[in-house]
């Protein structure tokens, strides 16, 4: 069982079974890691912010970067319109980024290895921008659906391919955060396991390979998280400047 | 405020140091790394999305094979049309 790769993504109850009109809401593994990321980032940003001097001690450098990188990040992709959303892509980054990092550690569990989670950011996201678009255009948030300069004829096709093309972000983004981090690792494991089984003689060679293979990992971690936060960016600047 | 005066000097020499080693080109290199994982979900994506509308509506209107292929063709037409558009973006960038 514990040579299995994909044993580390199981999910199971923590405590008691609570269950609320039919809805299975126990306490489980990934809460508890989710909990663990959450208080992390809070006690960090905590310590961080806690004194505010000209010469910033270690831990107010780096939550001030953090906070200079994603603000540079928005103003860069989605302009000055997107600024009332950094507090939402902020926290979205972190945790994302809290989650994938834990993750790396031995013996814990990665969240964002879930397509449920992974979905789930991904789907409010969706569901947010598309009302936001129509919040701040009305009926003239259709007219993504519909480019400019396309014959009669055409148009109905068009429109189907960028329903389509639209309907498919919240796969392309949960997909690909879930995808990443579930193939990075069960390759680890799969190494890991190999280590084992070829022992001492032949065991150096899998052991190298899951060295690099760990320094790829933590910069997969932090890059899905950039690239996740970056694409929220990018359908922000959609919904909120139209041009089509 | 002569401690201000420090911190202003030790913060040109930092920033020159810096400016020496030229961070700027590892962080691009992250942005290629994330351009390119970008890309490959995004065309399966849209595929995966096509065929399962046109599985939704195949089950509805009682078609059966008729439109699912319709719609896997139309979704891998809109996943080219989404890399299409992903690379048009990052030549913008790069100007």
């Amino acid at each position: 069982m514990a040579t299995n790769p994909m044993h580390q993504f199981k999910v199971y109850k923590i405590g008691p079974k609570i269950e609320i009109s039919g809805i299975d809401l126990s306490f489980t593994n990934a809460s508890l890691f989710m909990l663990i990321s959450g208080a992390i980032i809070g006690l960090f940003f905590l310590l961080g912010t806690k004194e505010k001097k000209i010469i910033p001690s270690k831990i107010q450098l780096i939550s001030e970067m953090i906070y200079n990188f994603i603000a540079k990040m928005i103003s860069d992709t989605a302009g000055k319109k997107a600024k009332p959303y950094f507090p939402f892509i902020f926290s979205l980054f972190i945790f994302i980024l809290v989650c994938n990092m834990v993750g790396m550690l031995p013996y814990s569990f990665t969240v964002t290895s879930h397509i449920i989670v992974t979905l789930t950011f991904a789907l409010f996201i969706f569901i947010g921008v598309t009302i936001l678009g129509f919040i701040m255009h009305g009926f003239k948030y259709l007219k993504i659906f519909v480019p400019s300069g396309v014959p009669l004829v055409l148009l109905p096709i068009i429109s189907i391919i960028e329903i389509i093309s639209y309907l498919s972000r919240p796969v392309s983004l949960s997909v690909r955060l879930f995808a990443n981090m579930m193939a990075g690792h069960t390759m680890l494991k799969v190494f890991g396991g190999f280590v084992i089984s070829l022992g001492l003689i032949g065991g150096w060679l899998p052991l190298s390979f899951s060295v690099a293979l760990t320094g790829l990992e933590i910069l997969v971690a932090f890059l899905q998280a950039y690239v996740f936060a970056i694409l929220t960016c990018i359908y922000l600047n959609d919904a909120l400047n139209l041009h089509h | 405020m002569s401690d201000l005066e420090d911190f202003k000097t030790r913060l040109k020499i930092a920033k020159s140091k810096l400016q020496k080693r030229k961070s700027q080109n590892s962080e691009k290199k992250g942005i290629f790394l994330g351009n390119a994982f970008k890309l490959g979900t995004e065309l399966i994506a849209a595929v995966i999305v096509g065929t399962i509308i046109g599985f939704i509506l195949d089950s509805w209107f009682d078609t059966k094979p008729l439109l699912i292929i319709i719609f896997f063709i139309f979704g891998s037409v809109a996943g080219i049309l989404n890399i299409f558009r992903a690379a048009k973006k990052m030549q913008e960038d790069e100007k």
